[in-house]
């Protein structure tokens, strides 16, 4: 297991573990670079011979295409390995974040939204993946290229170099000025999106308000309004737009006529710095048009960096979440007499609150017992603690014998049927719904399964059978609670545990879900929680 | 604003009403795509020009003019793609919102059956989001008509000006690098697609694993699903590196096919300038050329976004079309007088469904409060919702001597006022809930419904803002708001479903004679499974499996055993409800 994980260490080992991939990247990033430099070069000698009415010589020619070729291969394998790369990063962290979520403690596990899970799995793994993609490495790039043309320059026109060293730091302030002011009327647009769109929902809601009220009219013009706001923090959007690639191209006019202008004087000092050929002007004038993209690019590229570096702090935050601690893998022993066990446990989920105060209890091997108490007591605490979800601050919860929290995964699967208060649908199958996914129970299993249940009727009138994809409209409550049981009773448990399973059930779909945990009790050790006293079973055993 | 001849199932219609911006886009556009060709032509004069300078035959003068000029022209090019850009979007804009507009007027005046049956909400929720698709497609298409079409064209001109032969070369090229983008775009749909279907299989895989993790865990199936979590991850890699690779490598692919013209032009062109080709050609002609060709072959690459767009556009515009109907808006007309409501051997049952209100005969004069109550499911509600006429009834409702179901809707809205049990709160402030538009004053409504220290201790008061559908209030709360807003909207006669549910006994007793009193000249239909205000309603309804009894407090006490069971049950242990 490892220690500390972090967003970082994860990428660190992605690097390592894929070598020949990271070094290949890295060749076609700095090659990409390089090899873009090149043809202006060449172009300028070939106009240069041709200012001095030389045939041009077909190598030259030849070799122009070619490097210009040779570029756009190895711009295509930079992005290709970068695909490939990125998604192995994504791989890697939400595999790393699957295993978390598996260790973290059911405390935490509870705390957890669904959704929320669901957007840092996603979401935020995927703002990482840009990072890679669209971030730092298009950023190492665009810095080297700006560099290298900068350097290309000095070498044919000194004085270029200096207006470019002078201007490209305003133009970056520039652009920064005017994605932030983007960005941020992006997002009132958004937000004034969301609430016209919310607005559709709304009203169909609320139609028969709207309706009896007589507000269609008044309606139609607050949906307007919100449209309205969305389109005026759009405008703005649209005016920033608009207005940036014109002012860069301007610029770029501007600069390419001073250089023209100045090469063109007399002065010899003047001359000195921005003297140049036909072809070297042909060449410069071609770098000033390749130095403006990566300016523009590298702005769009910190933005993408720092909503990439939200989205790591939340990943990391993850990472930091408390873990349950590793079952010791004891075996336990079905010998033993006694099922459960409660000695001297005192319990409550957070240190100040305690829910069990030194409660002991002994349920024997094929016992029925009913735990029963007003609400609050701390009967589904009991249930909690057996399964081996939390641990008890003071005392012993033993399964078997063997400390609860110590049972491995296999052996909870032999020992545990919990048929919960409610039905907990997985995607798939009515199969699935009873196996979990789990290949061991096999199909004769789950038919015994559904026939101890009496679903087996039921399920079998399915367009499918058990091949059935399960939706929530397939089964009346009832028969989801049937279900449930069948779940429980899968996999052959020796101890089933019943939480308060009749509550919402009426007195006839009660009947039969009793009748059918008659039938599955046989030969098992039964523990049942209860708030009323109906649906007691065999011993009661009360909690206060 | 609205022109008669406007029909919202035309596109055209939506470019003809926006025909001055549109002109002003033409114009902007042309200037612009013409004007790029004097970039190039620029160049290759000042490249021209150095030379001759070189070659001590030209002036710096004569350079100054011709860089003022590059830098003027360049300018008003470029001003003039700023108004083009600028009022393209406005453009889209513009028919954005008219288009949806249309069809939320059609949505919000269909009749809740009509919502609820086929779908047609969702249809019509859908075809709102599609507006934005088909508007996307209609503004690239004006765009791309000037960038791609205008501009390709101009190019290509200039090109066959200089050399007609050698343009002709040119441009075997870059309809080879479309063809093959073409051909690619197959693959690039299928794999997308099949990229879609991993990255939904990985939310849900995600979803569930969340949802259900302690189901699992006590089970002792997270290996398992760590395993299965696994495959799942690995199918997702492989379809996104197959679906992105295709969008991330070809480009350049596609640009060195574009590019391989450059050998002709180097070679032939350098012919040309030595004057041994087709041809006579200064160095100004052949950088002019160079860079021209560059620029087409740029722009011939997105002559396949404007296709798509169109397209895409296309097939939103069907899905939209037949929604778009103009819908006639109707004034909201003030509340009817009062007068008697009498209701006459009334039976209900919803369709294909058993009975639920059972031959129900009453009458009341104005200023009457009619207290319904009966246990759980016994149809309290659904004689609440009959008023309201969404389904046919049999016997009769009349109110001053006019039946109920064959008014026209917008009459009877004018009779009866209704809160059911959900609020139906709208985003907005508090006062904007209670007046929705209208113009009087909300604060004496607030008061009446007991809100009003708690709207006082709100951040902005009454004018704070209470969230999608009144998320931010407790459930007392919204339900005080709804009420409020109900009673602003005073009618004849008042339908209220279990407006104290959630309020304790106190509230609830300076509300209900706070409501008495405003009321004073309607009827109030009051349903309620809390029957300690029973004892002052004129009548009393007792439901039961649908049998119905009708009389005073004291009748029903002496006469229904139930109802008097009830009353005492709630009396009795009525201290155990107060808050």
């Amino acid at each position: 297991m490892k220690n500390k994980e972090s967003v970082l260490q994860v990428i660190k080992e992605t690097v390592r573990k894929h070598g020949v991939l990271s070094a290949g990247l890295f060749a076609a990033v700095c090659g990409a670079v390089i090899f873009a430099l090149l043809p202006p070069l060449i172009l300028a000698q070939l106009i240069d011979r041709l200012t001095k009415n030389h045939t041009l010589w077909t190598g030259g020619i030849l070799l122009y295409f070619g490097l210009l070729a040779l570029t756009g291969f190895l711009e295509s394998a930079r992005e290709s390995l970068l695909t490939v790369f990125g998604q192995r990063i994504t791989h890697a962290l939400r595999s790393s974040l699957m295993e978390k979520f598996g260790r973290l403690s059911a405390n935490e596990l509870n705390r957890q939204e669904p959704g929320a899970l669901v957007s840092r799995f996603v979401g935020d793994v995927d703002t990482v993946e840009n990072l890679f993609t669209s971030g730092i490495i298009s950023m190492f790039a665009d810095a080297c290229k700006i560099l290298s043309i900068l350097v290309a320059i000095w070498v044919t026109n000194r004085g270029l170099t200096i207006v470019l060293i002078v201007l490209l730091p305003v133009l970056f302030l520039f652009t920064r000025y005017v994605q932030k002011n983007m960005l941020a009327s992006q997002i009132a647009n958004r937000r004034a999106v969301s609430r016209a769109s919310g607005h559709v929902p709304e009203t169909l809601h609320n139609i028969r308000t709207i309706h009896c009220l007589q507000k269609e009219t008044y309606m139609e013009q607050q949906y307007a309004r919100y449209i309205d706001d969305s389109y005026s923090a759009m405008e703005k959007t649209n005016f920033y737009d608009a207005v940036y690639s014109p002012v860069i191209l301007i610029l770029n006019a501007i600069v390419v006529a001073v250089v023209m202008l100045l090469s063109a004087s007399e002065n010899p000092t003047v001359l000195k710095l921005f003297g140049m050929s036909a072809g070297t002007a042909v060449a410069v004038i071609n770098y000033i048009s390749q130095i403006f993209t990566p300016v523009e690019s590298l702005g769009m590229e910190i933005q993408t960096i720092q909503s990439a570096f939200a989205g790591m702090e939340r990943i990391n935050e993850f990472y930091s979440l408390k873990e349950k601690k590793g079952p010791a893998a004891l075996t336990a022993n079905t010998d033993y007499g006694m099922a459960a066990e409660l000695k001297n446990v005192t319990f409550g989920y957070d240190e100040s609150q305690v829910i069990l105060n030194d409660v002991s209890l002994q349920i024997k091997k094929g016992e029925r017992v009913t735990l029963s108490g007003r609400t609050g007591a701390g009967k589904s605490t009991i249930f909690k603690l057996l399964l081996g979800l939390y641990e008890p601050q003071k005392g012993k919860v033993l399964i078997w014998g063997v400390p609860s929290v110590d049972l491995t995964d296999a052996k909870k699967r032999k020992v545990f049927g919990y048929v919960e208060q409610s039905f907990h649908m997985v995607p798939g199958s009515v199969k699935d719904q009873i196996t979990l996914y789990d290949s061991k129970i096999s199909n004769a299993d789950v038919k015994r399964a559904a026939e101890l249940t009496g679903l087996a009727k039921t399920i079998e009138a399915l367009p499918y059978q058990y091949d059935t994809i399960c939706t929530q409209d397939l089964f009346s409550q009832g028969q989801w609670q049937l279900l449930s049981i069948a779940r429980a009773a899968a996999a052959e448990p020796e101890i089933l545990l019943l939480d308060e399973i009749t509550a919402n059930l009426d007195a006839e779909t009660e009947k039969m879900v009793l009748n059918a945990l008659q039938r599955v009790s046989k030969n098992r050790t039964v523990i049942s929680i209860s708030h009323r006293t109906m649906a007691e079973t065999g011993r009661v055993i009360p909690i206060s | 604003m609205k022109d008669e001849t406007f029909r919202p199932n035309r596109v055209l219609s939506y470019f003809q009403e926006e025909w001055k911006i549109l002109f002003f886009v033409t114009v902007s556009g042309l200037i612009y795509n013409l004007g790029l060709l004097a970039g190039p032509w620029f160049e290759g004069k000042m490249t021209g020009k150095l030379v001759d300078l070189l070659g001590g035959t030209g002036t710096f003068h004569q350079m100054l003019m011709l860089v003022t000029a590059y830098v003027v022209s360049i300018g008003i090019v470029q001003v003039s793609r700023y108004f083009k850009r600028f009022y393209v979007r406005r453009f889209a804009n513009n028919v954005n919102r008219h288009m949806k507009q249309i069809l939320y007027g059609t949505l919000v005046r269909k009749s809740r059956l009509e919502l609820e049956a086929e779908g047609t909400g969702n249809v019509l929720t859908k075809a709102i989001l599609d507006v934005d698709d088909c508007v996307e497609g209609m503004r690239k298409f004006t765009t791309e008509i000037f960038d791609t079409g205008v501009a390709l064209l101009a190019y290509a001109c200039m090109l066959l000006w200089y050399d007609w032969k050698l343009a002709l070369l040119c441009m075997i090229f870059p309809p080879v690098s479309y063809v093959i983008a073409e051909k690619m775009k197959v693959i690039v749909q299928k794999t997308g697609a099949a990229y879609k279907v991993q990255s939904g299989a990985l939310s849900a895989a995600t979803l569930d694993r969340a949802a259900n993790a302690i189901t699992y865990r006590v089970f002792g199936c997270e290996e398992d699903r760590k395993a299965a979590y696994e495959k799942n991850l690995s199918a997702y890699e492989n379809a996104a590196v197959r679906a992105n690779i295709w969008n991330t490598a070809m480009p350049p692919i596609y640009r060195i096919i574009s590019m391989a013209s450059i050998l002709f032009i180097l070679y032939f062109g350098g012919r040309n300038v030595l004057h041994e080709g087709w041809t006579p050609w200064t160095i100004a002609v052949f950088t002019t050329f160079l860079s021209c060709y560059t620029k087409l072959a740029t722009k011939s690459s997105s002559a396949a976004k404007l296709f798509n767009a169109v397209h895409k556009a296309q097939v939103s515009w069907k899905r939209i079309k037949p929604l778009l109907q103009n819908s006639e808006a109707e004034p909201e007309l003030p509340a009817a007088a009062p007068a008697k409501l009498s209701v006459d051997h009334l039976h209900f049952a919803y369709p294909n469904g058993k009975e639920i209100i059972h031959d129900l005969s009453f009458e009341a004069a104005p200023g009457q409060i009619i207290g319904v109550t009966g246990p759980v499911a016994c149809g309290k509600s659904t004689l609440g919702k009959t008023f309201l006429c969404e389904s046919p009834y049999e016997g009769s409702i009349t109110f001053g001597g006019k039946e109920l179901g064959k008014m026209e809707k917008t009459d009877r809205n004018c009779i009866i006022g209704y809160l059911g049990h959900d609020p139906e709160l709208f985003h907005g402030s508090v006062e904007d809930n209670i007046r929705l538009g209208g113009k009087q004053g909300a604060e004496e409504i607030i008061r009446i419904v007991c809100f009003e220290e708690e709207t006082k201790a709100m951040e902005d008061g009454i004018h704070t803002l209470v969230g999608t559908s009144g998320v931010r209030l407790s459930g007392g709360q919204a339900q005080r708001l709804a009420l409020a807003r109900t009673l602003y909207h005073k009618r004849p006669v008042l339908v209220l479903d279990d407006p104290f549910s959630a309020l304790d006994k106190k509230t609830e007793a300076q509300i209900f004679a706070n409501v008495k009193e405003l009321a004073r000249d309607s009827i109030v239909i009051l349903i309620s499974h809390r029957l300690y205000l029973f004892d002052q309603m004129d009548q009393v309804i007792w439901m039961d499996e649908g049998h119905t009894k009708v009389g005073t407090h004291e009748e029903l006490l002496a006469e229904v055993p139930s109802y008097a069971e009830l009353c005492r049950d709630q009396t009795k242990g009525g201290s155990n409800d107060e808050k």
